[in-house]
């Protein structure tokens, strides 16, 4: 780790800290009122993006610990993003609790459904573990679509606006705010997670579990926290999905596709690494809108001679195309560019 | 009694066709340890491809079918040359990733030539039913049956015999020491994918033969995900094998069991079979089980 | 010392500078970029979100095309929505929910007075925003659930309960004459498709005289094989199977029923309207589906209504390969009734109320728009278009069809789906 010049760590602690420099600290302030005062100057449609962005960044940070730090692949964390949206609606909706004991409940349930499909986990490791989490999101996509008493199935179910308090979070502003909220939580509570004993462990089971367990750490504990806490986070991701965002819920909103999106995301960002899962979800939930929503309808409006169907096909391979170059230029994810853009920041003007 | 064969026909024709689409699945995964997540959007480009070729174009089939296999070695090639040869030496995950990009791409790329989305291909196989005892079996399953056979029973025999095919299962074991052997493993990269996108397109063929093409061929190169991973991700004898169990296991839950349970447990039935099984031999059916080393 | 202190400046001045010269940027820049998008032009601005892209594309490219060409109809013939040309704001949902709820707020900061829509799913996504804020939307296919209770979501046309309904009660009419109660089976697609006609079969087949069989039979969307769930349906001997799916996994069932000889005796086989199209015929061939009865809420390309002439002009000119495609009448008749609604709006309110695409706007448009729509009959293109109160079907017309030869052809006239109030139903829409 590179160190401006002239800064020196005297404890243990100063070594571990975060943040160590005072820039470091001003860029941070700079970043909390930028992500207070921005949502001000943008219309509902932006503010909507955003609040996408900041719901999938939670999942992505479980996604992050589970996958990228633990390296057990889930494929299925729309089914488990799907369980926490669920017990929420039912919480507060059919037994009247309150938003947040009802997003705490939607983590809970959610995590523990993790552990559940997380058991084959100690026999089977790496592409073999995914049909387990294939598996579960099928099965949990089956149960809450057939499960019609409680879960509405097919037909769906309303679900109340999130509630604290008294105020309701009706407006997409007053959403905006409670989800950055959540999620500056969240990844506060998954980059400590990671510097603590357990997010060691997580690394030593993720780069070898055999001589992990020879070190003595427990498999069977790690393993199983890992789907827990990554899961947990997915379902509180899920419970703001549901009250934040599209309140209503219907088993179409949890496809195997969004599955297969969320491992996309944090690859491209980076695995391992707390920034990665961001830059991934800013960077596909971002490209996924700006040439679905923004670049295609202005082309098709400006250039009249087009075929049929050309904005259609030219969505899906414009976002294919940017995320197939830019793994070939940077393979290593987000996260390795931005390490080595600041270090080279550090070391400017010289090179090394 | 009747049920039952029914069931049992069915489910190992069905069964037969999700092997096919394993067995491409398999090819790349053998090679190079890459999980193609673009299958199932190859299926229905090569399917696309052959509506061009046949029904617009309107070539004789078997010179319509010839330019299919072309078009799929070429596509290979520029597959491996173009997306997967700069990311050698990269971590594996990218590698799958890029696959999920062409997928993305591959599918806009079928939207964009043939934007209505749903056709049918001309005629390839006669469309009589055929009769087992009470049970019923429409042909274009038994074609796809013994095509799924035969490619099983050609791979086999090159991987066990030709030189090339030896050097791929080296490939597989260990890149390095193949390297340093001499064997050029680019080129064997690039003869895998080649193999596997003639392989989609044989699956392709046969699958919109049955049900049309449409944008559910993608779906179904899903599935074959759980019948590579129940087979062993290495093995062509477990996709062969893996396909008609989960085909057995679908129709008769299926047949059986929805009068019991929720509607739909056709489709759960194959997975909870599969966890079973992952408990029992972590490798699937005939996966490798590697010896590991601290 | 002086050159040490310049490069130190240098260097954290620079990034210092860089930095807040883009945060001034983007703070100056998005709401510019966002006035950027303003017009001056005097439009009536109409949002419209199709899955042109990802698992519906088949149904959404041709949902878009059709509205389009409406609108290039209506501004070019009509001269407009009260002599203001309509703009569609046209969006792609991609069949993705959260992509969805972006085109509502789309619509709603472009100032749209209303907003197109075409399934239930995507429906379900986009309608809590609508719905909180007023803003009418029109989804051409539903399932109940989009509007029962009835809230600021319309349908175009009666949903998929109201297709078993109004089948049911022909068949009763037509074609029954066993003794006791007909067997209905139903096979389903796993979505809001399949169990928007179980619901109205669990609402209405009892009282209606009819034996519906539970289980009801769920297929996916991506079926090649129901061979088996057909073989348990023909030993249960029913007396209708009902479909309610999307053409291709309808198309396999039927050809498998086929091979099963299940057709050619005295059970009918009937498909709800997100089936009865042209590519069904088309996907298990003319001769499989013959005799195959089926439900459509618009006219067939062959009918001789007064709006066909210039609605397959149209088609010709801009989207040849959409010729005969059932969705594409659809969802012209959409942008029509979205166009008509406009035009009642300005008479009443005038353009500039309207135009402003505020709160104020979205409820004038609702309440001078589309509630006071009485009896346009769309060009003759669908069943006439009324609104009721308590009602948020804007047409309730249905017609019987079969495959004929090869071709849909109607068998009846209009026929009008009476009400089913779901929400009185335990079973339906827990809150």
């Amino acid at each position: 780790m590179h160190l401006p010049a002239g800064i020196r760590n005297y404890t243990y602690a100063q070594d571990m800290a975060i943040f160590r420099t005072k820039t470091q600290w001003v860029m941070f302030g700079g970043l909390i009122v930028l992500l207070a005062v921005v949502p001000l100057l943008m219309g509902n449609y932006w503010l909507s993006i955003f609040n996408i962005i900041g719901i999938t960044i939670i999942a992505a940070m479980g996604l992050n610990l589970l996958t990228g730090y633990c390296g057990q692949l889930s494929i299925g964390h729309a089914g488990f993003i799907a369980v926490g949206a669920y017990t929420s609606a039912i919480l507060t909706g059919q037994y009247g609790v309150p938003f947040i004991i009802g997003m705490l409940g939607g983590g809970l349930i959610a995590g523990l459904t993790g552990v559940l499909f997380g058991i084959p986990s100690l026999r089977v490791k790496g592409f073999y573990l995914a049909i387990s989490t294939i598996a579960a999101q099928f099965i949990i996509m089956w149960v809450i679509s057939q499960w019609g008493s409680v879960t509405g199935g097919y037909i769906g179910l309303n679900v109340s606006p999130a509630e604290i308090f008294g105020f309701q979070f009706t407006s997409q502003l007053s959403k905006y705010y409670l989800i950055m909220g959540i999620c500056v939580i969240a990844v506060f509570v998954a980059k400590n997670l990671a510097r603590t004993r357990q997010g060691r462990a997580f690394v030593a089971v993720r780069d070898n579990d055999l001589a992990a367990q020879v070190m003595g750490i427990s498999l069977f504990r790690y393993k199983l926290l890992a789907f827990f806490v990554g899961c947990f986070f997915a379902g509180i991701s899920g419970a703001l999905l549901a009250h934040c965002y599209y309140g209503f819920l219907n088993p179409e909103f949890f496809s195997f596709k969004e599955s297969i999106l969320y491992v996309g995301m944090i690859i491209i960002g980076g695995l391992g690494t707390t920034v990665g899962p961001i830059f991934g979800v800013v960077f596909v939930r971002l490209l996924e809108r700006l040439i679905s929503l923004e670049l295609v309808p202005f082309l098709e409006s400006t250039v009249t001679a087009l075929p049929s169907g050309w904005a259609s096909g030219v969505t899906p391979m414009l976002f294919g195309l940017v995320i197939v170059l830019f793994l070939i230029l940077e393979p290593r994810g987000v996260a390795h560019r931005w390490q080595m853009f600041k270090n080279s920041y550090r070391l400017w003007p010289f090179s090394y | 009694m009747a049920d039952l064969l029914q069931y049992t026909i069915t489910g190992i024709t069905v069964g037969m066709v999700y092997s096919l689409i394993a067995m491409g699945f398999v090819l790349i995964w053998k090679s190079s340890g890459v999980a193609n997540l673009a299958l199932g959007q190859l299926v229905l480009l090569f399917s696309w491809f052959t509506y061009g070729m046949l029904a617009q174009t309107g070539l004789p089939v078997w010179l319509g079918l010839v330019v299919v296999v072309a078009f799929a070695l070429l596509l290979g090639w520029i597959i491996e040359r173009f997306v997967l040869r700069p990311l050698i030496a990269q971590p594996i995950l990218s590698l799958i990733a890029v696959t999920l990009g062409m997928a993305y791409f591959i599918e806009g790329l079928c939207t964009f030539i043939w934007p209505w989305g749903v056709d049918v291909l001309p005629r390839l196989f006669p469309q009589d039913p055929i009769r087992i005892g009470t049970a019923v079996v429409s042909q274009e399953y038994l074609w796809a049956a013994g095509v799924s056979l035969l490619l099983f029973g050609a791979l086999s025999l090159y991987f066990k015999y030709s030189r090339m095919g030896i050097a791929m299962r080296a490939t597989a074991d260990d890149q390095m020491a193949v390297q340093a052997c001499g064997i050029p493993v680019t080129r064997i990269f690039s003869r895998s994918w080649m193999f596997a996108c003639v392989m989609a397109a044989v699956g392709g063929i046969l699958m919109s033969s049955i049900g049309g093409i449409s944008y559910g061929l993608v779906e179904t190169g899903m599935k074959s995900f759980s019948v590579v991973i129940l087979g062993g991700l290495d093995s062509f004898l477990g996709a062969i094998i893996a396909g008609p169990i989960i085909g057995l296991a679908e129709n008769l839950a299926g047949g059986y069991l929805t009068a019991y349970t929720w509607p739909g447990v056709k489709e759960i039935i194959p997975f909870i079979i599969i966890i079973i099984v992952m408990f029992i031999k972590p490798y699937g059916l005939f996966g490798e089980s590697r010896i590991e080393r601290i | 010392m002086a050159s040490k202190h310049s490069k130190d400046i240098t260097r954290r001045g620079f990034i210092k500078g860089t930095g807040v010269a883009s945060l001034v940027l983007f703070i100056g820049g998005v709401p510019f970029l966002i006035s950027a998008c303003g017009e001056t032009k005097q439009t009536i601005k109409i949002g419209l979100s199709t899955p042109s892209t990802g698992p519906a594309a088949e149904k959404g490219q041709v949902l878009e095309h059709g509205n389009k060409d409406a609108v290039r109809y209506i501004n070019e013939e009509w001269g407009g929505v009260g002599g203001y040309p309509v703009e569609l704001v046209w969006m792609d949902n991609g069949y993705n929910p959260s992509n969805m709820v972006n085109n509502v707020h789309k619509f709603m900061d472009s100032r749209c007075i209303t907003f197109g829509c075409s399934s239930s799913a995507m429906m379900t996504a986009g309608m809590s925003a609508a719905n909180q804020n007023g803003f009418t939307g029109l989804a051409v296919y539903g399932a109940p659930v989009i509007y029962r209770p009835p809230k600021h979501i319309y349908g175009q046309m009666p949903d998929y309960g109201d297709d078993f309904v109004v089948f049911a009660q022909y068949y009763k009419d037509n074609l029954w004459n066993g003794q006791g109660k007909p067997k209905v089976a139903m096979h389903l697609l796993n979505n809001s498709t399949g169990s928007g006609a179980h619901d109205g079969a669990k609402a209405k087949a009892a009282e209606m005289g009819f034996e519906l069989i539970e289980p009801v039979y769920e297929h996916t969307a991506s079926t090649t094989s129901e061979t088996t769930s057909l073989n348990s349906i023909r030993s249960l001997n029913p007396d209708i199977l009902y479909i309610a799916s999307t053409p291709k996994p309808s198309s396999v069932i039927i050809k498998n029923a086929n091979e099963l000889g299940m057709t050619g005796g005295n059970m009918v086989i009937a498909c709800g309207h997100a089936g009865m199209t042209k590519a069904l015929v088309d996907l298990a061939g003319a001769d499989v589906c013959e005799g195959v009865y089926g439900l459509f809420p618009t006219v067939n390309w062959d009918d001789d209504a007064s709006g066909m002439e210039k609605l397959k002009e149209y088609c010709q000119r801009y989207h040849p390969s959409d010729y005969g495609n059932m969705d594409y009448i659809a969802s012209w008749c959409q942008s029509l009734i979205m166009a008509k609604a406009a035009e009642l709006a300005v008479e009443s309110v005038g353009y500039e109320a309207l135009a402003k695409g505020d709160g104020a706007a979205w409820k004038a448009y609702e309440d001078y728009g589309i509630k006071a729509l009485n009896n346009y009959d769309v060009e003759g293109l669908q069943g006439p278009v009324s609104y009721t109160v308590g009602d948020n079907r804007m047409s309730k017309s249905l017609r019987v069809f079969q495959v004929q030869k090869g071709s849909i052809n109607p068998v009846t006239d209009w026929i009008d789906a009476p009400l089913i109030e779901y929400e009185k139903y335990d079973w339906f829409g827990k809150q």
